[in-house]
């Protein structure tokens, strides 16, 4: 990453979609209702939003049955890791720029 | 927001699901009945009733706690650390516990309740290898380590049962207290999700 690049990713800064993507760094694969209840956002918000990360080719999902009732799988792909470390990288960058003396 | 703040997020999620704690807690008092025969104990087919409860008890809360809070698989990096702390850190507490207090030759003897130090130390291990160090735990396990260390068990006899009870009592606190926190931190649906379910 040039040293000058301050352009931040708009796609995943989106606070909604930053708290599911960094949620999804610390597991294997979640479900909806786990993210949900994790990042705190509503049904519909959280639907839309992983509408659109899955067609930006971030995360996959996966549509399944447990129990005889409907689950939605989620999983980061290695294009949504590597987006969203560099992300973070980014924001602990300008971060750093904020406070000369260096990131607490 | 900071990425800490939703990784933390997500460790609660999955290990504060307290009511398993007390399951545990009950599966050591039930134990300690077992070993002391006490009451309807003094036979087998009671202890191995009680586990049968507590068994369809955890299948039971198993369901309760994907279906309201959802489900995850770990990384294989956090795999790698609950390997460490249990394969490493519990042999090396075991091991640690038989020379304080044991029959071995080596053993110092020491009157100690090891059991209750083994369990305190088992447990603060695993809690930093998965959500961190947090008051509560700290609290009831260090009390439970600390009851341990005092120097007035003796060194046969109900020691061993007693600290089996006093781990118990420890693990359900200490599950009761997650699972409170479970609540409050991912609680019930908000009116958003509940008008659009």
């Amino acid at each position: 990453m040039p040293e000058d690049d301050f352009t931040l990713d708009r796609l995943i800064h989106e606070p909604g979609r930053l708290a599911i993507l960094t949620v999804l760094t610390s597991v294997a694969e979640a479900d909806f209702v786990f993210l949900q209840r994790t990042t705190g956002l509503t049904k519909g918000n959280l639907s839309s939003h992983l509408t659109k990360l899955e067609d930006a080719g971030l995360v996959e999902i996966e549509k399944r049955f447990v129990r005889k009732k409907p689950n939605t799988n989620v999983s980061l792909t290695k294009d949504g890791a590597e987006r969203v470390a560099r992300h973070w990288a980014q924001l602990e960058r300008l971060r750093g720029l904020a406070d000369p003396e260096g990131a607490r | 927001m900071k990425p800490q703040d939703m990784t933390i997020a997500a460790a609660e999620n999955t290990y504060f699901r307290g009511l398993f704690g007390v399951l545990g807690g009950l599966l050591l008092i039930l134990s300690s009945l077992g070993n002391a025969g006490w009451g309807p104990f003094d036979h087998d087919v009671a202890f191995f009733a009680g586990l049968a409860v507590l068994g369809a008890a955890a299948l039971v809360l198993n369901r309760y706690y994907n279906e309201r809070y959802g489900r995850s698989r770990p990384t294989i990096r956090h795999h790698r650390r609950m390997a460490v702390a249990m394969f490493v850190g519990a042999p090396a507490v075991f091991f640690g516990s038989l020379l304080l207090s044991s029959r071995a030759s080596w053993s110092l003897n020491l009157p100690l309740n090891t059991i209750a130090i083994s369990m305190a130390l088992i447990i603060l291990m695993v809690s930093v290898a998965t959500v961190g160090v947090r008051m509560h735990y700290v609290v009831v396990f260090g009390t439970l380590l600390v009851a341990g260390l005092l120097p007035i068990w003796e060194r046969e006899g109900m020691s061993g049962n007693t600290g089996l009870w006093m781990a118990g009592v420890a693990l359900i606190i200490g599950g009761l207290l997650d699972h409170r926190l479970l609540v409050r931190k991912f609680g019930p649906a908000r009116e958003e999700d509940r008008a659009g379910a």
